[in-house]
């Protein structure tokens, strides 16, 4: 069945052909096995990781200060997401929506693409921690928030 | 053209229905040919990389989730992460296909007739910056304290400001994570939602999603983007193979 393509224009849409719109979903989820050689992704563990942390840093606070600082409480209206909306250009992908990850893309990946000709590549990848704080709720238990059985990784076929 | 059975360091894409082994015109990593490498009404989309290492880089990466939404337009997929490589075809069938054979085939019905849909949502700075600004008397003392002061005479004043207002974007996230999901659920089977990865992420959110249902679903984000216009700005992404929705169980082998 082919998508919906919103008429309203305030999604934008992609499917996966931009890397970052992907990149956690291929890294950190899907299927394991027990026995497997898993390669060695030793920069991009290294930029998703870095890209997690500058959350909660005092290099942000001092930003989102800054930016509290220069902020004229005079002016009519935002303007929306301003440098995340300024169209970066991804390199080589033909990326057909112009979304506002681009900005964290760039977080992630630098200005170019990153370089996968060196580095060592040897043993496992350690999982990221970050994928065991993730929620899974089931639909279908009628609208009640909150009640949602937390961190379960069960699974049922509920055809509604 | 080498070994016919089970030459080569195997990398696995996913895991399909197949009848029998087969190759595939399609290439993945490396521009080898893709190889179906079948058991038991199972198939796992496969191709052969070189032993030792595996560049990790943005190619590769790429090429593992176009194999696997070339696959989902053909039918349902099981997707596995980045990265699995298996010694050969024989691995391939035993430790995977057949060791998950009950697993995998549940997970497929499961699946059927469903997608994947990432959505992000991302705050506008501005926008956010004055709801702080309105709500918290202290960040807007602090914000007039500092005002004419040298930069480095009000360092932890600013510390200050920046963490009020991370507290404050951290409460908003949470509520409005929790009312967008609650609207959007009612069109899904599932949700699983991430880590902000990003420190303006109002939402990081992945939906399962019935294909036959994923208009009305697409409708119900349309409405609330509308609704958040000029103060969360959403990208979605999909349909995806389920991603996030997959799992094999990790005993001991």
């Amino acid at each position: 069945m082919q998508p919906y393509r919103g008429g309203s224009g305030y999604v934008a849409r992609s499917s996966s052909s931009g890397l970052y719109d992907v990149l956690e979903l291929i890294l950190d989820k899907g299927l394991v096995i027990d026995v497997f050689v898993r390669v060695s992704l030793i920069g991009i563990e290294i930029l998703t990781v870095d890209a997690r942390i500058v959350i909660a840093s005092v290099d942000t606070y001092l930003r989102f200060a800054e930016a509290v600082n220069r902020l004229d409480l005079m002016s009519t209206e935002t303007q929306g997401l301003p440098e995340m909306m300024e169209g970066i250009t991804e390199g080589g992908a033909s990326n057909k929506t112009k979304g506002v990850l681009q900005g964290a893309k760039e977080a992630l990946f630098g200005e170019e693409d990153e370089d996968s000709g060196d580095g060592e590549r040897q043993g496992e990848r350690r999982r990221s921690s970050s994928s065991t704080t993730r929620r899974r709720r089931k639909s279908g238990s009628s609208g009640s928030s909150g009640g949602g059985s937390s961190g379960s990784r069960s699974r049922s076929s509920s055809k509604s | 053209m080498s070994e016919s059975n089970g030459g080569g360091v195997r990398y696995v894409y996913g895991v399909v229905r197949a009848r029998r082994s087969s190759r595939l015109k399609q290439t993945g990593i490396n521009g080898e040919p893709l190889k179906v490498v079948a058991d038991g009404g199972l198939g796992a989309l496969t191709s052969t990389v070189p032993e030792g290492f595996l560049e990790a880089g943005r190619d590769e990466l790429l090429t593992h989730s176009a194999v696997l939404e070339r696959a989902l337009k053909k039918g349902t997929v099981l997707p596995m992460q980045f990265g699995v490589v298996m010694p050969d075809e024989a691995a391939v069938r035993r430790d995977l296909l057949k060791a998950h054979h009950r697993e995998l085939e549940t997970q497929l019905e499961e699946m059927d007739g469903k997608v994947e849909v990432n959505v992000k949502g991302i705050y506008s700075e501005p926008r956010i910056l004055r709801e702080a600004l309105e709500e918290d008397g202290e960040l807007r003392a602090l914000r007039e304290s500092i005002r004419d002061k040298p930069q480095d005479a009000t360092y932890f004043e600013r510390i200050r400001i920046g963490e009020l207002i991370a507290e404050c974007l951290g409460r908003k996230r949470a509520e409005d994570e929790r009312r967008i999901v609650d609207r959007l659920l009612p069109h899904a089977v599932a949700v699983e939602v991430g880590e902000p990865v990003h420190e303006r992420m109002a939402l990081n959110a992945s939906f399962l999603v019935e294909q036959r249902r994923q208009r009305d679903f697409d409708r119900a984000l349309d409405e609330i983007a509308e609704g958040q216009s000029g103060r969360i700005q959403f990208k979605y992404t999909g349909p995806l193979p389920p991603h996030s929705f997959v799992e094999l169980a990790m005993e001991a082998a």
